[in-house]
């Protein structure tokens, strides 16, 4: 593509056809918008260095051929049953994960500055969440204040005293990143169970057979290595001499992440164990096997601390183990994540996860915060509550979009109900401002169109080190002008490629 | 492989199965509506809905079984056995209990496997019954069973011949055991009983197993009850005979267990063995004698009770026995 595929573009933010020109049919339908980052395109309409190759291709590329492309990834996506659940009022609706086929590009350079952000501020999570649990002396010097942590909701008193093998808390993270006309910056940390990296795998799987003429031409970094990684991380927890035995526990299949679950396990060869599957004797861990009970070494854990373990945690829990948690405390059985480790994704906390890199390793963040408001003060109460239609609210524990207030798209009735939550327990609540999402092409109703996009890169840290996937789950808003990516929230996924340097 | 894992192997077996065996009972059904007598039909119902373990369809208090099936009609009865999903045996039910069992071994299921039973759940999902019985309804329950067939065929050629195939093939013949079972005591004590009209011919039940041109080139093309009952129970040549699906049945349990680590004889192997003296018990001298009438000696009654208790050692043995049993020493 060259500048003559794009007609013209408004600087001032009202959107303007960029195509037109007889050949460049799918782009009739693209605006550009400069409040918004556009991955695509230059603000002047051109394509940008990096995208230049995908562009051409998508001008040269017919509708209706783009069409069978498409089709042919969603298929891919319906035959292999790459679904997530989504928990309705009445029934459990099984749903196949929107994909589209039109890749997300990022530089080298670009890709290294959103690595490095990323392992610094897991190297800072895991000290923060051995020293919260351990030594305290963030707390002691008002990083972040005591009742802050102490009376989090994720704050487990159980972990207190407990050293996680080889002091990583977090094995696995997840780190949202968005673009704005400012630059990269992290919206959110998900260090719990972040979810989302079999899409990202499935994702490739599919443009790689849809579109292989350019994903070779682009010199893409390959994720595929990931559960292989995944498997060495969680291996080198554990002191096991020998092959440790590594499971997977899931809830089970109406778990809205199931799929990636029974994926993860299936390519690491390790079990996918549900609680009803563990036994624990003698502050070991055993699966019942056909042939008898195992031994487990290792649990990838992708349930919540809560219902880990009915004996130490909630009693009415079905889905952990019993005596789970006493055989951690024993250094018997490695879990990863470690207990207590929804701290440090806590979106109030998250608002001094700046400070803690500064502390706890005195640099300076590289990837910068989203503004935050805490509504646990004054001044945080007054801000959200006098700005309620210009701001996100959100649960200082939600996630997946749920239970969250976008000002600009809500009704007055609506921000009134949710003042009044806000009012009632308002350390419950931050505010954030409406993020200018960066966009990138998709394709949509037969034709190519500017959509808001994030990315989750992946981070694992095990003994030696972390690794960042290059790659990350990239998440569309496929509605025109939504800025909600959660797929439970109608959001879709699309293929990141890293281009090497 | 885990004890869950296995008991989903097993029930995944179980449910394909069960499908084709519906599937194919239904189509043979179907394809006789063109020409076959009202009352025929009707008694084809009763057999058909006798060996699925099925209720009569609701009828006025003062009719009785057979009359039931005179008055419903053909379309409801199909309908019930191919596309309602709250009949838990029709064949939707169990193509989607099949995939969630398999849906809970992404990691042990081949792809391909997974993706050829998750097709055929959307096809017979997604089709459209009403209109499929306007053109010709034995055509979609042919397209079903087509379906399975692969699905067999996949299974064949990919899965590696380790525990998690053993599983489902032990439970894929545990169930065509007992279907074959319930299928040949309904046809001899309904579907044909002695003097009855109108009355199945033995020949129909040979097409259904697919055994028929195998008789005739045993036999010959007279079709007689004795020689049938016997090809169907103790051939062990003919894919659906009750031999043929116990020597896989015993294969399967001695792959398992090969040396009954946990137990002298594993109470499943007992089982199966037992079953198999049932059969030679009852085989008489097959070139001197017809075999006793099946129903009369009470044969198929003990299979049935056999085939239950070869089922629940299974699960017993496998996936529910006492943790203290289960302990590494």
């Amino acid at each position: 593509m060259n500048a003559s595929d794009i007609t013209s573009t408004d600087g001032a933010g009202n959107g303007r056809n960029v195509a037109g020109t007889a050949g460049a049919g799918v782009f009739a339908e693209y605006d550009l918008d400069s409040r918004f980052f556009d991955e695509l395109f230059e603000p002047d309409g051109t394509a940008r260095s990096a995208t230049r190759r995908l562009a051409g291709a998508l001008t040269r590329i017919p509708p209706e051929e783009l069409a069978r492309v498409q089709d042919s990834v969603h298929r891919l996506f319906l035959h292999e049953g790459i679904t997530f659940t989504v928990l309705g009022k009445r029934e459990v609706s099984e749903q196949i994960i929107p994909i589209d086929c039109v890749p997300r590009i990022l530089t080298a350079a670009e890709w290294q500055h959103i690595e490095d952000g990323i392992k610094q501020r897991m190297r800072a999570v895991n000290l923060f969440l051995r020293d919260i649990y351990n030594e305290g002396n963030s707390l002691r010097d008002g990083v972040v204040p005591p009742d802050l942590v102490l009376g989090c909701p994720e704050y487990r008193v159980e972990m207190r005293g407990v050293r996680a093998p080889h002091d990583v808390y977090v094995a696995v993270g997840g780190t949202d990143v968005v673009r704005t006309n400012d630059g990269f910056a992290v919206l959110e940390d998900n260090m719990r169970v972040p979810s989302g990296v079999s899409y990202m795998l499935a994702c490739r799987e599919a443009t790689k057979r849809a579109l292989p003429a350019l994903y070779r031409e682009h010199r893409v970094r390959e994720v595929s290595a990931y559960p292989e990684r995944l498997y060495s991380t969680l291996v080198s927890l554990s002191s096991r001499a020998g092959t440790p035995r590594v499971a997977v526990l899931t809830p089970g299949r109406y778990n809205s992440a199931y799929y990636e679950h029974a994926f993860l396990a299936g390519q690491m060869g390790a079990d996918l164990v549900e609680g009803r599957d563990l036994v624990v004797h003698n502050a070991n861990l055993y699966a019942r096997m056909s042939s008898g009970l195992r031994r487990i070494d290792v649990v990838y854990r992708r349930i919540d601390d809560d219902f880990t373990d009915p004996v130490t945690f909630r009693g009415d829990s079905m889905l952990g183990a019993a005596g789970l948690f006493h055989a951690y405390r024993a250094g018997n059985v490695v879990l990863a994540n470690a207990p207590g480790t929804g701290v440090a994704d806590d979106k109030a906390i998250y608002a001094f996860v700046p400070d803690i890199i500064r502390y706890f390793l005195a640099e300076e963040p590289i990837l910068a915060n989203v503004e935050t408001h805490l509504c646990r003060g004054p001044e945080g109460l007054a801000h959200t509550l006098d700005n309620l239609q210009d701001v996100v609210v959100k649960e200082v524990g939600g996630s997946g979009g749920y239970g969250m207030l976008v000002g600009p798209q809500s009704t007055a009735r609506e921000r009134e109900e949710y003042a009044e939550r806000v009012r009632a327990d308002p350390a419950n609540f931050i505010a954030q401002p409406v993020l200018d999402l960066s966009r990138a092409g998709c394709f949509v109703a037969g034709s190519l169109q500017p959509r808001h996009v994030d990315v989750r890169p992946f981070t694992l840290h095990g003994r030696d080190g972390q690794h960042v996937v290059p790659g990350g789950l990239c998440r569309v808003a496929l509605a025109k002008g939504n800025l909600v990516v959660n797929s439970s929230q109608g959001g879709g996924c699309k293929d990141l490629w890293v281009l090497r340097g | 492989m885990l004890a869950r894992e296995a008991a989903d192997f097993y029930w995944m077996g179980r449910y394909v199965e069960r499908t084709e065996h519906t599937a194919r009972l239904l189509r043979h059904q179907l394809t006789g509506l063109v020409d076959t007598p009202a009352d025929e039909l009707a008694l084809g119902w009763r057999v058909l809905y006798r060996t699925l373990g099925q209720s009569a369809p609701a009828t006025p208090a003062d009719a009785d079984e057979a009359e039931a099936f005179l008055i419903a009609d053909a379309y409801t009865l199909a309908g019930t056995l191919v596309e309602d999903r709250m009949v838990p045996d029709s064949m939707i039910s169990c193509w989607r209990a099949a995939r969630a069992n398999a849906s809970q071994l992404r990691p042990q299921l081949p792809l391909r496997v997974w993706t050829c039973l998750n097709r055929g759940y959307l096809w017979i999902r997604d089709c459209d019954f009403p209109g499929a019985w306007k053109v010709s309804p034995a055509e979609l329950v042919s397209e079903g069973i087509d379906r399975l067939r692969l699905l067999a065929g996949v299974v064949g050629a990919v899965m590696p011949r380790d525990d998690a195939w053993r599983f489902l093939e032990l439970g894929r013949f545990v169930e065509r055991f007992q279907h074959q079972t319930a299928l040949l005591d309904t046809w001899d004590r309904i579907g044909c009983a002695p003097g009855q009209r109108p009355a199945l011919s033995w020949a129909d039940l040979l097409r259904v197993c697919g055994a028929y041109e195998l008789y005739c080139r045993r036999h010959a093309m007279t079709v007689r009850r004795d020689e049938v009952l016997d090809l169907m129970i103790r051939n062990p040549e003919v894919p659906r005979s009750l031999r043929f699906a116990l020597h896989r049945i015993e294969s399967m349990l001695m792959g398992i267990d090969p040396l009954g680590n946990r137990h002298p004889l594993a109470p499943p192997h007992r089982m199966a063995l037992r079953l198999a003296a049932v059969l030679e018990a009852d085989s008489g001298d097959s070139d001197n004698a017809a075999p006793a009438p099946a129903g009369e000696s009470g044969l198929f009654e003990r299979l049935t009770g056999n085939g239950q208790a070869l089922h629940d050692r299974v699960i017993a043995a496998y996936v529910d026995y006492p943790i203290a049993e289960g302990l590494p020493t």
